[in-house]
């Protein structure tokens, strides 16, 4: 395993379903050995992509490289890749250690060997008591097990799932999460894992790839996705980021002013040259997270706006505060995240209060 | 499905097979069967041998001759009237099927059912049993006073037809009835008593528009095997229970002109074609579906 | 339907019991008949007795009747399980001719038996084919062929498409998919389909009597013989066929409402 080479290439990969065209033009690199999270909203092409991978549909136009070699006319048995079904699939006259031994014994692999394995999979995924089991009979959390073991079972170069926990309640979800997650480090197989729950995919990604509409609108760390959103999709996506439209004024070295109904905002620009080389004047967002807004101090000296409170929701450890800020005519609502405290908020509703955030923590989206 | 992508030489060849075993199977059995007996239908007749020299002289005798058009409505008022006889008492049955609940609804329903598959013949000639100048019918009624001698009212005549039609295509009406009832959902009617109507209202004014999609498919079942039936008029129709069907059977057996039967066979295509449209007009449902 | 008044739920129940009468009415006489003495419409209580049953066994005529209809029952459900599998797995999932030939397999079912019967007689008369069994068998599962396409068509849409996925992507061929996934998944309703096959050949007598040759099926005979009045040994066939009959049903309603295992879908 060496997380700096490309284990896949999608090089230019389109396809439309008749006349209809779900992916346009897709480039994507799957680096050997990592959790790479493909997420969207329903539509986004993002299922697609792993049918495509998969070989469970042909491409319509470009190609992919499996260690720099084209697989795309692959049929689908000979792809070291396997598959766990949204469905999960599992052949329901099958026992579980059917359904697991499946792939081997497709392969006329000896009996004994195949129980071998077959043990040792089950082991791995905590299922050795309910080998003799029909997925009739196991939980949904369980059938996700099988699912998995007998994906990984054939030793796959690549594990595909498909929003694999989208059928389980939110605490069996958290915990195969972490249990996915577990097993990913231990075999250390490369996982392309589909979903559009944004909080699952910054949970259990290296990278994550944004899709939409048919396009991958960024690839990154969950890190860069939410702090660094490259568009406004990203940023409307990835939580409650606060959003207020201006125009770019000149660059200040590491930081570029933007012009907004709340005055001048100061954000930063680093490492991103895309946002360095956009014309003065062009239309933009500066981005700021609700933990990034505060109540300003007199020390507090750029980007400082007042606001009115117009309603606060205790959340537990947090309290959120929607304030409404700017001129009559370009109202923004913005959210403001600080820590609850034991006797209650210092803010009223309606009381005028003075906000900031720090440059640094502030981001530039071109509209 | 890419099941095509991973096609080997083998494979191929039984897929070409399945093909045209998939297209041959149907046509060489069924339509060109039909295909011919169409064909047939404009032959003639000389002296007992086919003439096969294309005419409308088949058609042309089935709507001027004074004997067939007569026999012909006659069996639709006649198969008309059986599957409203079925319809009348299925539905009530079909009703209260879908009272009872659970595992005994089903028990009964198929307790209903059963007796479709009982020998047909059987069935007729006990039937005939049952209705004859000696039969339980007869008996039961004089027991009660009804009649003060044994009557020759169902025995051998249009009467006995319908009455053994009717008893044996009942369950035809009961099922399609019954599964119409049943996907009528159960709020529906719950809204219709929170509303203030009556059970009678309820019924007539939600459950039994709902449910005319499965009457209507209903209806046009038990008229399509009424109106194809041959043996029954045959064995308990004597001489004057005649219909149509005993009119087209005969055409290959006593009349022997099988392109005037191919004629006749087409004429009650027509009405079958129409009946099953008519039934698959009415008996979509049309929003009802939730 | 819960709250129905009461007098309106014994009016139900009474014309229920009226259809339920009627339907069983003409079951009941022939198998009374099997084992008391009849005449002139006056059941003699008195005499219970089996020698119709006896009688059976040595009616010879009737045995070969019945005969014939297992052995043409048989091919049936062999050539209409087989084709109509074939059929039902051919046009799954296929656009393209498969409504009209869909319609086409309907055909016989949709039609009177009498086209049906009548039509195949012309086509066996100018193929040359003589009226045999074999004519006999083949206008059987041209009738019961719809039944099985339509039953195994429904499972085939009823299974998983990602099952046929996962099975390829786990790396299985097309026979292997075949064989160890398809198959076992549809074995139950074709199970089921030859049951119903069997049963409509088993008591089909229009489209029999017009294609069948020298020998007749059961009902064929006992049509011939309707016609002089039946003896008393008919009666003991019919309780027989009727107990095989309703074997026959729960047999089909085991294999017909489908296992919880094979109809489980997440």
């Amino acid at each position: 395993m060496n997380l700096n080479t490309d284990l896949l290439t999608l090089r230019s990969v389109s396809k439309s379903y008749g006349t209809v065209p779900v992916l346009h033009d897709i480039d994507l690199s799957i680096k050997d050995g990592e959790f790479l999270t493909v997420l969207g909203p329903s539509g986004s092409g993002k299922t697609t992509v792993l049918r495509l991978i998969g070989g469970l549909e042909p491409l319509t136009a470009g190609e992919i490289r499996l260690d720099g070699q084209d697989i795309s006319r692959m049929p689908i048995n000979r792809r070291p890749f396997n598959t766990v079904f949204q469905d999960y699939a599992l052949f329901p006259h099958m026992t579980v250690s059917g359904n697991v031994g499946y792939g081997l014994s497709v392969r006329h692999i000896q009996r004994k060997e195949i129980a071998r394995r077959v043990a040792e999979a089950l082991e791995l995924v905590q299922l050795g008591r309910f080998a003799d089991r029909f997925p009739a009979q196991l939980s949904g959390g369980q059938r996700q097990r099988v699912a998995l073991a007998r994906a990984l079972i054939c030793q796959p170069r690549l594990i595909l799932l498909d929003e694999p926990l989208a059928a389980l309640d939110l605490e069996l979800r958290r915990q195969m999460q972490e249990f996915l997650k577990s097993i990913q480090r231990e075999i250390k197989t490369t996982f392309l894992f589909v979903t559009h729950d944004q909080e699952e995919a910054i949970g259990m990604a290296d990278r994550i790839c944004v899709m939409q509409a048919g396009h991958i609108r960024q690839l990154g760390t969950p890190h860069e996705l939410y702090y660094k959103p490259n568009c406004e999709f990203v940023a409307r996506f990835f939580g409650e980021n606060n959003l207020v439209a201006g125009k770019l004024g000149p660059v200040q070295g590491e930081q570029r002013p933007i012009e907004t109904a709340l005055g001048r905002l100061i954000c930063s620009i680093s490492d991103q040259l895309h946002l360095k080389t956009a014309p003065d004047g062009a239309s933009a967002f500066a981005a700021f997270r609700p933990e990034a807004l505060r109540l300003a101090d007199a020390t507090d000296s750029g980007n400082r706006f007042s606001g009115t409170i117009a309603d606060l929701a205790f959340a537990g450890s947090s309290t959120v505060a929607t304030v409404t800020a700017g001129a009559d005519t370009a109202v923004q609502r913005l959210r403001l995240r600080m820590p609850s405290r034991i006797d209650g908020s210092a803010l009223k509703s309606g009381e005028t209060v003075s906000l900031s955030f720090a440059p640094h923590e502030g981001h530039l989206v071109l509209a | 499905m890419s099941v095509a992508a991973t096609t080997q030489p083998a494979e191929k060849r039984l897929s070409l097979l399945v093909t045209v075993l998939a297209f041959a199977l149907p046509v060489i059995f069924v339509l060109v069967p039909l295909a011919i007996f169409l064909v047939y239908s404009f032959f003639s007749v000389d002296q007992g041998t086919i003439v096969f020299a294309p005419t409308l002289g088949n058609y042309a005798r089935f709507f001027t001759d004074p004997i067939f058009l007569p026999v012909f409505w006659n069996t639709i008022v006649l198969c008309v009237s059986v599957a409203v006889i079925c319809i009348l008492l299925a539905y009530p049955a079909a009703y209260f099927l879908t009272t009872l609940k659970g595992r005994w609804r089903y028990a009964l329903l198929m307790l209903l059912l059963v007796p479709l598959l009982m020998s047909y013949v059987i069935k007729i000639y006990a039937i005939r049993s049952i209705l004859g100048l000696n039969g339980f019918l007869n008996k039961a009624l004089v027991a009660l006073g009804i009649l003060d001698q044994p009557s020759t009212l169902f025995v051998f005549n249009m009467n006995a037809i319908l009455l053994t039609l009717s008893l044996l295509l009942i369950p035809f009406a009961i099922l399609p009835i019954f599964l119409s009832l049943e996907r009528i959902p159960q709020t529906l009617l719950r809204a219709s008593d929170d509303l203030g109507a009556s059970g009678l209202q309820t019924f007539l004014r939600i459950t039994l528009p709902l449910s005319l999609p499965g009457v209507a498919s209903a209806a046009s079942f038990v008229f399509v095997l009424a109106i194809g039936d041959f043996l029954t008029p045959q064995m308990v129709g004597g001489i004057s229970g005649f219909t149509f069907g005993r009119i087209l059977y005969s055409q290959f057996g006593t009349a022997y002109n099988w392109p005037f039967g191919a004629a006749l066979s087409v004429a009650l295509a027509i009405v079958v074609i129409c009946a099953i449209l008519i039934g698959e007009r009415f008996g979509r449902n049309r929003g009802t579906s939730i | 339907m819960n709250a129905l008044p009461r007098p309106s739920t014994i009016f139900l129940a009474a014309i229920t019991t009226l259809v339920a009468v009627l339907l069983y009415s003409p079951l009941f006489v022939p198998i009374v008949s099997s084992f008391f003495t009849v005449s002139h419409g006056n059941v003699d209580w008195s005499s219970p007795t089996l020698s119709t049953y006896v009688a059976l066994a040595e009616n010879h005529d009737i045995l070969a009747a019945l005969r014939t209809t297992l052995i043409v029952g048989v091919c049936t459900v062999v050539l209409s399980v087989v084709s109509g599998t074939l059929l039902a797995l051919y046009y799954h999932g296929r656009r393209s001719g498969r409504s009209i030939l869909q319609f086409i397999i309907f055909l016989p079912f949709l039609m009177p038996p009498i086209i049906s019967g009548l039509a195949l007689l012309i086509f066996f008369r100018e193929i040359g084919l003589e009226r045999s069994l074999l004519t006999v068998v083949i206008g059987h599962t041209v009738f019961v062929l719809a039944i099985v396409y339509r039953t195994v068509l429904m499972r085939l849409q009823s299974m998983s498409r990602t099952l046929v996925e996962a099975s390829y992507d786990l790396g299985a061929t097309g026979w292997q998919t075949f064989w160890r996934i398809i198959l076992p998944n549809l074995s139950s309703a074709m199970v089921g389909g030859a049951i119903l096959a069997f049963a409509l050949s088993f008591d089909e007598t229009m489209i029999t009597i017009l294609v069948t040759g020298t020998q007749s099926t059961l009902p064929v005979r006992l049509w011939a013989m309707m016609r002089l009045g039946f003896s008393p040994d008919i009666n003991a066939l019919v309780a027989l066929i009727l107990m095989f009959t309703v074997l026959l049903c729960v047999l089909a309603a085991r294999f017909l409402i489908p296992r919880q295992m094979a109809t489980e879908r997440t």
